[in-house]
């Protein structure tokens, strides 16, 4: 005995079972065109997993290199990015001094003020770097 | 310690990168030819076992041979895409769960078709035609085959019962005595706790015998 009819009053059980016969009964005597429309809609519900499947299975092929290049590019970006990867040397133009040429008021004026006073410019630079500390 | 750093960083930039590999295909792993075909054979031979008894429970809860018809194709196509990969010992509960969720809002809706209906002019009429004699529907039977007939009463007697339970615990009737689920099973299908389970169903049948009677 299942603990579902255990718990049963008197005649519920009978119940329960009568309803299952009757309901079985009606399953079997669902019509030719009521089981035809079942078929149609199961054949379609198995088109349409095997349409999905498919389209997952085209998708991959294309998708799974497309994804190896970006994380290939990706680790690219962050090696040269992190300052793990790459120091510039004190010598070298930093991206700061760019911006201050790029902020003058031209192209060629800083090479202008240059031509005019070169002496100026070396002996500004020569006490920019020999001035005491205060 | 900066040879340290380096290793680490490595280390990470490959970490991640195997990340965002596998980020883009969240897809279930490729299948052969052969796994599919089997897959498909029991997905069909599980429909089959299970589409005409899935058909009566809708239609014993909606009353309309097409709307049964829609939600069982509905829940048809929903197993079979999303859930054609899981184990075929999850595909009932899924399937009735999906089942009864496509009930649940059909009846919504059709409650909320109702109270609009209501509003109005000469619209008295009950759009779903539920002011229709439960003996209209009762199968086409020759004078000849009167058991058949009173199954078929009884049927309707018991279908209208069913009808004016509350939905959880027809359902639990319906998944448990005419589906044949396990407790367990009917709370996955149900989404709910076994508790509850035995609670609806004992109410049922509760409510079933009082309604029917001693001589149903």
């Amino acid at each position: 005995m299942s603990e579902r009819e255990e718990t049963m009053q008197p005649g519920e059980a009978a119940l329960v079972e009568r309803s299952r016969v009757l309901f079985g009964a009606s399953v079997e005597g669902l019509d030719m065109a009521t089981r035809s429309r079942l078929t149609q809609a199961r054949y379609a519900a198995l088109e349409a997993a095997q349409r999905g499947r498919a389209r997952r299975g085209s998708r991959m092929p294309l998708l799974a290199p497309a994804g190896v290049m970006a994380a290939g590019l990706l680790a690219v970006a962050l090696w040269f990015g992190s300052p793990l990867g790459h120091h510039p040397s004190a010598d070298q133009p930093t991206f700061e001094d760019l911006d201050i040429v790029a902020a003058s008021e031209g192209p060629g004026d800083t090479m202008e003020m240059l031509q005019e006073d070169p002496d100026f410019y070396a002996w500004a630079d020569k006490a920019s770097n020999n001035e005491p500390e205060a | 310690m900066a040879v340290e750093r380096e290793r680490m960083g490595r280390e990470m930039t490959s970490f991640d990168t195997l990340t965002a590999a596998w980020m883009v295909w969240d897809g279930p792993a490729p299948e052969t030819k052969g796994a599919v075909l089997e897959q498909t054979r029991e997905l069909n031979q599980f429909l089959a076992d299970i589409e005409r008894r899935a058909f009566r429970m809708a239609q014993v809860a909606l009353r309309d041979p097409d709307d049964a018809l829609d939600v069982v194709q509905d829940a048809m196509l929903k197993l079979a895409r999303s859930y054609a990969a899981r184990p075929s010992a999850e595909w009932r509960p899924l399937f009735y769960r999906i089942l009864e969720n496509g009930i649940r809002d059909l009846q919504r809706r059709r409650t909320v078709r109702r109270r609009f209906m209501t509003w109005l002019p000469g619209s008295k009429e009950d759009p779903d035609g539920e002011a229709q004699d439960p003996l209209d529907t009762v199968a086409a039977a020759g004078p000849d085959v009167p058991e058949q007939l009173m199954q078929d009463q009884a049927m309707q007697k018991l279908e209208t019962s069913l009808r004016q339970l509350p939905a959880r615990q027809r359902e639990a009737f319906m998944l448990r005595n005419f589906e044949g689920l396990d407790v367990a099973e009917t709370a996955a299908a149900m989404g709910c706790s076994e508790g509850s389970v035995k609670t609806h169903y004992s109410r049922a049948v509760h409510t079933l015998r009082e309604q029917l009677g001693e001589v149903w």
